[in-house]
């Protein structure tokens, strides 16, 4: 004799779901902007000031921002990580006037910065995504 | 706008960044949230200067 669980699959709500689409958009267009929205106050302040923290120093170390036309795969990772930056890679782009300079270890570390702060903000967006979804506290 | 850092300084800020963002997003009552960021942001320091010292034979 065997044990049948049944599991019911809580209502698709399409509504729910678009709002929560929209706010993880608005959270990887503005760091911290999806939490905002949802009365989230801590975290969208920590987020908005942690990608920007990370972009400001990744810029002032003058790390390599990707472009689109980067020419190889690991430009092309490098390309996506950074525009997880939202709003914030057009900013690092305008604050690196003198191009980057990757030729002594703190540009380098300048490209890591920027490339966190990418990914960093995507994590955030995920997480507004989740939270408006109900699935996160 | 040009910053000069040290590696030491370069990756506390990097932990401390990153520890806090790590707290923030995964726990919420206030005190939780202080002890995951100060454990979080003890062992990227640890790790880290720990591979710094494991690196440093090859170094020479």
């Amino acid at each position: 004799m065997t044990d049948e669980i049944q599991v019911t699959a809580p209502p698709h709500d399409s509504k729910l779901e678009t709002r929560a689409l929209l706010l993880g958009l608005a959270g990887w267009i503005l760091p911290g902007l999806g939490h905002a929205l949802q009365k989230m106050w801590g975290r969208a302040v920590a987020c908005f000031l942690i990608v920007a923290a990370l972009v400001l120093i990744g810029a002032g170390l003058r790390g390599n921002l990707f472009t689109a036309d980067g020419g190889d795969a690991f430009a092309s990772l490098g390309y996506l990580a950074d525009l997880g930056a939202g709003s914030f890679y057009m900013v690092a782009r305008a604050l690196e006037t003198r191009g980057p300079d990757v030729s002594h270890a703190d540009g380098d570390y300048g490209t890591r910065f920027l490339a966190v702060a990418g990914v960093l903000n995507l994590l955030a967006a995920l997480h507004a995504y989740e939270a408006a979804r109900g699935r996160k506290a | 706008m040009t910053l000069q850092l040290s590696h030491l300084q370069a990756m506390l800020l990097f932990a401390l960044a990153i520890s806090v963002a790590f707290g923030f997003l995964s726990r919420r009552p206030a005190m939780d949230r202080l002890k995951y960021i100060v454990w979080s942001l003890f062992l990227f320091l640890l790790i880290g200067i720990g591979i710094g010292w494991a690196m440093y034979p090859l170094s020479r």
